[in-house]
């Protein structure tokens, strides 16, 4: 066995006309950690997908263990050992979590053409516990499960195949903290087993800090690759996006800057399984922050503010409108906004143009006299948001899905922007956006703030909330356990203390 | 924080003990309301044998929604297998009503699923077209002719033994444990089922989507040549019609399915299609008992009995987290 697991020599992958990788050259090491970073659209998912056995190259060629590679499917590519978590969500909604684990493998469970269920589950369970890893309930459908049970389970289905090579693209970013260190614990085990880990992230302090190498890629090109620890995040930022990025895209203030109206009054909000006797209230112009562990109910705060779940106990008053709100069409009618973190499954009509994802919260408006639709009126509404938040696309009636991961959420986020906002609910706004689109994003929401929107921001990344927010609740099994305001204790450290 | 993911895992047998109890009060009830008549040996005969082939077409559908068909031609199938079943039968006795009804089911239904796959034209649009040339091929084959629109024809009696009590219970049960493992406890039953959750991801692990495509045409055509000799052997006639009446055919199997999707949250749903057709075959009958016109307030009953079910299956259970 040589040193070097995997050897990619110019390769090359074409989509039409569009030249997604080219050229590319790449080495995993064994027992290496190698980062692949880039802007949307840079070609890293295409490259990870094709050593993964997803697409097949166009040119170049591959070798792992110095033997030719040139895999015809994920399940050739697990044959070689190689797995990959993929970045949207791929897990069977319709079959138990135990079974979605060795889908695609199920027959060595099978005995005279029976499947023996029980084994299958067991086995399951034998990966999560192997890796450390919390297992959901392996024998119920994933369809009612979190985002990120179902991200572990993919998980757990990339490491069922004992891989050498572990293919991570964007997992972290579904992650809360707890599971996320519990990944990055995973990661440092495959370094010391000597197996390799090429994995793709937007966060660039996380990529630093994890990985041995970065190869950075732009258009589909490698821009160069640097060792990690010789690194700064300013560094590779500039390889990404070929220019120096001026500023801190964070809040550079350090106290709390909000009006003294209140906007939203949230009074002892109860949501079965979800929350507990949740209270709060919100100013205009105010971005309060949420964190918290998985399952800590930082999401459900969310979907109860906007009407989406059913309430056991509790009001939520828009005091700006004079609204109780107890469904989402209320909501909305109350100049109301809500940009979820499932993007594809619960914010977009991911089939339908970007003409009608911009118009859809805005149909009231456009609406004529007599109840029609002004095809006009929604093209100027959707092309002036497509100029003024810069989607790279071909037209404003291109498909949402033939969009890059930053530029739909730019859609996601800007469909609310267009219309005269009270409050504005963002759960993980960034999730799966590069370093520019994500500084894009904090400059609107810096913007919105100015203009008076009260928002409310849910993330996973502790650095988000504390960079954006002018308070902090941080949760807990559903309760707030503790309020910061901006200042001298809002730091990672004092925040994590009351999460755990 | 409880979540869905463990308030379902504290009491999955309550719903099935609950539902059998409520199953066998209801029952009980529509005994005296008939005045015990309904729970007659002879009267559960009648229901049970009629209940048999809609099950086969309903398990059917089972696999051919699984994978995200809407195959609206079965009923044209159903027509044209049981016809041959027929001719078949009285030529050749029993195993040319087997191998009438099953080739012709099977050969029909192969042919459905190469033009829903290669030509790409939505299930629901080529199986109405299709349902009208099986049933036109029905017409013509017995009258050389499609002028006269209504025709009969019957099986010879001593060829209706597998229609009929034991055998047509035989096969219930026989097709019960066969079918429950090839859709719950097989690979092909898996892929399937995967096809028709998430056909993206199944083809990203390495499903070959079109084997399975075509394995989910192979047993939708043998179940649905059960039915058509099962059908031919219990009615001992089929009626040959053409303008889509074939599709009534399959508004009963349909409902039994739709019946079983409800509950299948808690019930497995291919235990729950006998169930269902019980269910709906009692309906009926302590309808018809009770003097309740067949065809018009039958029917009425029929979809609010669903919606009501419906309403009381897709109860969302507390603290779903999506």
């Amino acid at each position: 066995m040589g040193e070097n697991f995997l050897e990619i020599r110019g390769l090359d992958k074409f989509f039409g006309p569009t030249h997604a990788n080219r050229g590319i050259d790449l080495t995993v090491k064994r027992g290496e950690i190698h980062g692949l970073i880039g802007e949307n659209g840079s070609g890293k998912s295409t490259l990870l997908s094709q050593i993964a056995g997803l697409y097949r190259r166009d040119g170049g060629e591959m070798f792992v263990d110095g033997e030719p590679y040139d895999p015809h499917s994920p399940i050739d590519a697990n044959r070689r050992r190689i797995s990959m978590v993929m970045q949207e969500l791929g897990v069977v909604g319709n079959l138990p979590a135990g079974v979605n684990v060795y889908l695609g493998r199920t027959g060595q469970f099978s005995k005279f053409g029976i499947i023996n269920m029980r084994k299958m589950r067991r086995e399951a369970a034998g990966q999560f516990e192997k890796w450390g890893l919390d297992a959901p309930p392996l024998g119920q459908m994933t369809d009612g499960m979190m985002i990120e049970s179902r991200k572990m389970i993919e998980l757990a289905r990339a490491l069922s195949v004992d891989p050498e090579l572990l293919l991570l693209d964007e997992v972290t970013q579904s992650l809360s903290l707890n599971n996320r260190n519990k990944l990055y614990e995973l990661i440092r085990r495959f370094k010391d087993m000597g197996r390799s880990v090429l994995v793709i992230t937007h966060d660039i302090d996380e990529m630093v800090e994890i990985t041995d190498t970065i190869t950075v890629l732009r258009d589909g090109q490698v821009i160069g690759t640097v060792d990690s620890r010789k690194t700064t995040p300013d560094e590779i930022r500039m390889m990404m996006v070929g220019r120096e990025l001026s500023g801190d895209y964070y809040r550079a203030d350090n106290a709390p800057s909000y009006e003294d109206e209140v906007v939203l009054e949230v009074s002892g909000v109860s949501v079965p399984g979800e929350l507990e006797d949740v209270s709060f209230e919100l100013h205009r112009g105010e971005i309060l922050g949420f964190c918290g562990l998985s399952d800590s109910g930082i999401h459900a705060v969310g979907k109860a503010v906007y009407g989406l779940s059913k309430r056991s106990a509790g009001d939520v008053y828009l005091k700006a409108n004079d609204a109780h709100i107890v469904n989402p069409t209320q909501a909305m009618q109350s100049n109301m906004g809500y940009v979820p973190k499932d993007r594809d499954n619960e914010a977009l009509m991911i089939h339908a143009s970007i003409r009608d994802n911009f118009c859809l919260p805005s149909l009231t408006e456009l609406k004529g006299a007599a109840g029609f639709l002004n095809p006009k009126k929604l093209g100027k509404l959707a092309g002036e948001m497509r100029d003024k938040l810069s989607v790279k696309c071909t037209g404003i009636f291109q498909p949402m899905d033939a969009l890059s991961g930053g530029n739909k959420q730019k859609v996601n986020l800007g469909r609310w922007l267009a219309k005269d906002l009270k409050l504005l609910i963002l759960d993980c706004p960034t999730r799966g956006v590069d370093v520019g689109v994500k500084a894009y994003i904090y400059s609107l929401m810096n913007e919105a703030k100015r203009q008076g929107i009260a928002t409310i921001l849910i993330s996973d990344e502790l650095t988000e909330v504390l960079g954006m927010a002018d308070r902090l609740m941080v949760m807990k099994d559903g309760k707030v356990t503790k309020t910061i305001d901006r200042g001298p204790d809002f730091t990672e450290q004092s925040v994590i203390g009351v999460m755990i | 924080m409880a979540t869905t993911e463990q308030n379902t895992k504290r009491r999955p047998w309550l719903f099935p003990v609950v539902f059998v109890l409520v199953l066998a009060a209801v029952l009980l009830l529509f005994n005296i309301i008939s005045k015990g008549l309904f729970l007659e040996w002879t009267n559960l005969k009648v229901i049970i044998s009629h209940l048999i082939y809609p099950c086969f077409i309903a398990w059917g559908f089972c696999f051919l929604f699984a994978c995200g068909y809407t195959d609206m031609s079965i009923g044209g199938v159903v027509v044209l297998g049981s016809f041959a079943s027929c001719i078949f039968g009285n030529w050749y006795g029993l195993s040319g009503v087997v191998l009438g009804g099953l080739i012709t089911g099977m050969l029909l239904i192969f042919i459905n699923f190469l033009i829903f796959t290669y030509t790409k034209i939505p299930s629901w649009i080529a199986g109405i077209s299709l349902a009208m040339i099986y049933e036109a091929i029905a017409v013509f084959l017995k009258l050389g002719k499609t002028t006269k629109p209504l025709v009969s024809t019957a099986l010879a009696t001593e060829y209706r033994t597998l229609g009929q009590l034991p055998w047509s219970l035989v096969f219930l049960a026989v097709g019960l444990v066969v079918i429950y493992f090839l859709y719950n406890r097989t690979t092909i039953g898996l892929n399937i089922r995967s096809l028709g959750g998430n056909r993206d991801v199944a083809e990203k692990l390495g499903i070959n989507v079109s084997k399975t495509l075509l394995a989910v045409g192979l047993i939708t055509g043998v179940l649905i040549g059960i039915a058509c000799f099962l059908q031919q052997s219990y009615a001992g006639q089929t009626t040959v019609k053409t303008g889509l009446t074939s599709i009534n055919l399959i508004f009963q199997p349909l409902a039994i399915y739709l019946l079983a999707q409800i509950i299948q949250k808690r019930i497995n749903i291919i235990i729950c299609v006998p169930i269902c057709s019980f269910i709906l075959y009692a309906v009926f009958n302590i309808l018809t008992v009770l003097g309740v016109p067949s065809g018009t307030l039958q029917e009425a009953f029929l979809g609010a009995f669903i919606i009501i079910f419906g309403v009381i299956g897709q109860r969302k259970a507390k603290g779903v987290v999506k």
